[in-house]
């Protein structure tokens, strides 16, 4: 497509120079006329000058002679100094003078045809393209406007999704800060609560452990109880036998009373006696053995039931169990609580985080404002080049123009240096073009007065 | 109760990118366009505890802006900050002169910026 346009825009400078050729061919002769008339005339002037010239030095040297009074020598030295040496300069400048133009005629008239052809061929061609750069400026201008706006459009979306984002970051801090004040008060009040109950499981713990203590020792007194009890079976024993050896005492004084006769009447009365004694020793020994063995069986009985209480209290050792699980847990809650409470705070931190990149993301999207001046600049550089070269392009068309500007790209360039806003443009245009500013850029970027 | 701050900038993405950053920041925020904007809306009973104006605007501009401010009673006090991307030295001095409280150069970092106000409004 390029090399296309290319060749169509070489195709239509070469028509407009065969023209111009054509054009050229056919004054040809009459611009060889002239050039000659010109080049008769130079001579013909310089003849004229250089004759009038003898003619000065002739008359001088007629009043210089030696007849002549010393007044007209000092006349004819001050004609010399000052209308000869003079005169003969402008002459000798005159001459070179005509000579260069001579010689450029001649280097003109040595052109031929074709040559005069090229060079108005180009000359078209440079009119030709400074007038096309106009639009080529402007689509370019307008290239920078659409993509400033564009991105302008398309940084507002952005940060008008980051506000959103700051909305509801904003909503979310606000349930973090609510979160951490039930947190705090959750961990607070569980601390309280674990401070009461921790004082209620330990009088339960004492009341507990008082009570088996209580058991225990109740058990033992009845166990030695028992003991005791049983140590009474052998006395029991010890009566019975007795009784039964009084018993068999009696039977044979009895015995003796009935071999003794009459005198043996009264012992005979007291083994009776004795034998009843006997008999009722036995009976009392039979007796006491008995309520012995009742007792003892209660007694044993209320030991088992005892010893069944201790092992039902002591069993409830679980519940002291339960209780310990309960401190536990709640220890477990209560660290809980603060583990919570600082996975909270550390989201907060975090988003505390967030918000100080969102501003940081914020401040960097500044360089578009930054982009759009510089880009605006460049913009109005590109309008003053066009100006610029609409008005070289006027001046080449006109044919009295002398090659004299008003403004030149160097004097535009230079100009800018004194209308940047940055010290970032001055830098660039410093580093690229040279020269220097008047002013100080180094003062820093915040500065409170 | 929050701090307000009346941005006055010429540039819809500055304005915006700054509201976000302020509002992110806990600061409450008013707008204006340009410096004939910012009056208007002071004139509309708006007391802003600080000023934050660009420099180059179309129209009043921000050293006249700051000028005129300084010529109301109401607005004698308030602090006045510049954020701009002019470097030349003599309008600094000269917003230094009409009554600036500082002057601030784009592209300015959020973190920066925030840290500069809660200088000039210490308590915010």
């Amino acid at each position: 497509m390029a090399q296309a346009h290319s060749t169509f825009r070489k195709d239509g400078i070469g028509a407009t120079a065969a023209i111009q050729a054509q054009q050229v061919d056919s004054s040809a002769e009459g611009h060889r006329r002239r050039l000659n008339r010109t080049r008769n005339r130079l001579f013909a002037e310089a003849t004229v000058r250089f004759a009038l010239l003898l003619l000065l030095w002739f008359l001088l040297s007629y009043f210089l002679r030696p007849e002549m009074p010393f007044y007209s020598l000092r006349v004819g030295a001050m004609l010399g100094l000052f209308v000869l040496l003079p005169g003969l300069l402008y002459a000798t400048l005159a001459f070179k003078e005509a000579k260069l133009a001579l010689t450029d005629l001649r280097a003109f008239s040595q052109l031929t045809r074709e040559d005069i052809s090229r060079m108005l061929a180009s000359r078209t061609a440079v009119c030709t393209e400074i007038h096309d750069s106009s639009p080529y400026i402007d689509v370019m201008h307008s290239q920078i406007g659409d993509s400033l706006a564009e991105s302008e459009v398309e940084v507002l979306k952005v940060i008008e999704q980051i506000g959103i984002l700051n909305a509801k970051s904003n909503e979310q801090r606000a349930h973090i800060a609510q979160s951490i004040r039930s947190s705090r008060e959750l961990t607070e009040n569980t601390r309280l609560r674990g401070d009461s109950n921790k004082q209620t499981i330990e009088a339960i713990e004492t009341h507990l452990t008082t009570q088996t203590d209580e058991f225990r020792k109740n058990f033992d007194r009845i166990r030695g109880l028992a003991e005791e009890i049983a140590e009474l079976n052998p006395f029991i024993q010890v009566i019975t036998s007795i009784a039964q050896q009084t018993s068999l005492l009696a039977l044979n004084a009895e015995i003796e009373a009935a071999h003794a006769g009459e005198a043996g009447h009264g012992f005979a009365v007291v083994a009776n006696e004795v034998r009843q004694l006997a008999v009722s020793s036995t009976k009392a020994g039979a007796d006491m053995a008995a309520k012995i063995r009742v007792t003892r069986r209660r007694v044993e009985e209320e030991m088992e039931l005892a010893h069944l209480s201790l092992q039902r209290h002591e069993a409830n050792n679980a519940m002291q169990k339960m209780v310990e699980d309960l401190c536990h847990m709640q220890s477990e809650f209560a660290r809980n609580s603060q583990l919570l409470l600082d996975v909270i705070s550390q989201v907060d931190t975090n988003y505390e985080e967030s918000v100080n990149r969102l501003s940081e993301a914020l401040g960097h999207i500044q360089f578009q404002d930054v982009m759009r001046q510089r880009l605006e600049h460049v913009q109005e550089a590109l309008m003053e080049m066009s100006d610029h070269l609409h008005q070289l392009s006027e001046s080449l068309d006109d044919k009295t123009w002398e090659g004299q500007l008003d403004s030149t790209f160097k004097s535009i360039l230079g100009a800018h240096l004194g209308r940047y806003k940055m010290a970032s443009q001055t830098q660039t245009h410093l580093a690229i073009a040279g020269g220097s500013i008047d002013h100080d850029n180094s003062r820093p970027a915040i500065e409170l007065f | 109760m929050a701090a307000t701050i009346l941005i006055v900038d010429d540039s819809a993405t500055m304005i915006m990118s700054l509201k976000a950053t302020l509002t992110l920041n806990g600061f409450m925020v008013e707008t204006a366009n340009s410096g004939q904007a910012a009056l208007d809306k002071l004139k509309t009973g708006i007391k802003p505890n600080l000023i934050l104006t660009d420099i180059n605007m179309p129209g009043m501009g921000g050293l006249e802006l700051i000028g005129k401010l300084r010529a109301l009673p109401p607005c004698r006090f308030i602090p006045i900050l510049t954020l701009t991307t002019e470097s030349e030295t003599t309008k600094r001095d000269e917003a230094k002169r009409l009554g600036a409280t500082g002057w601030l150069v784009k592209p300015l970092a959020g973190a920066e910026l925030v840290k500069v106000i809660k200088r000039v409004l210490p308590g915010t």
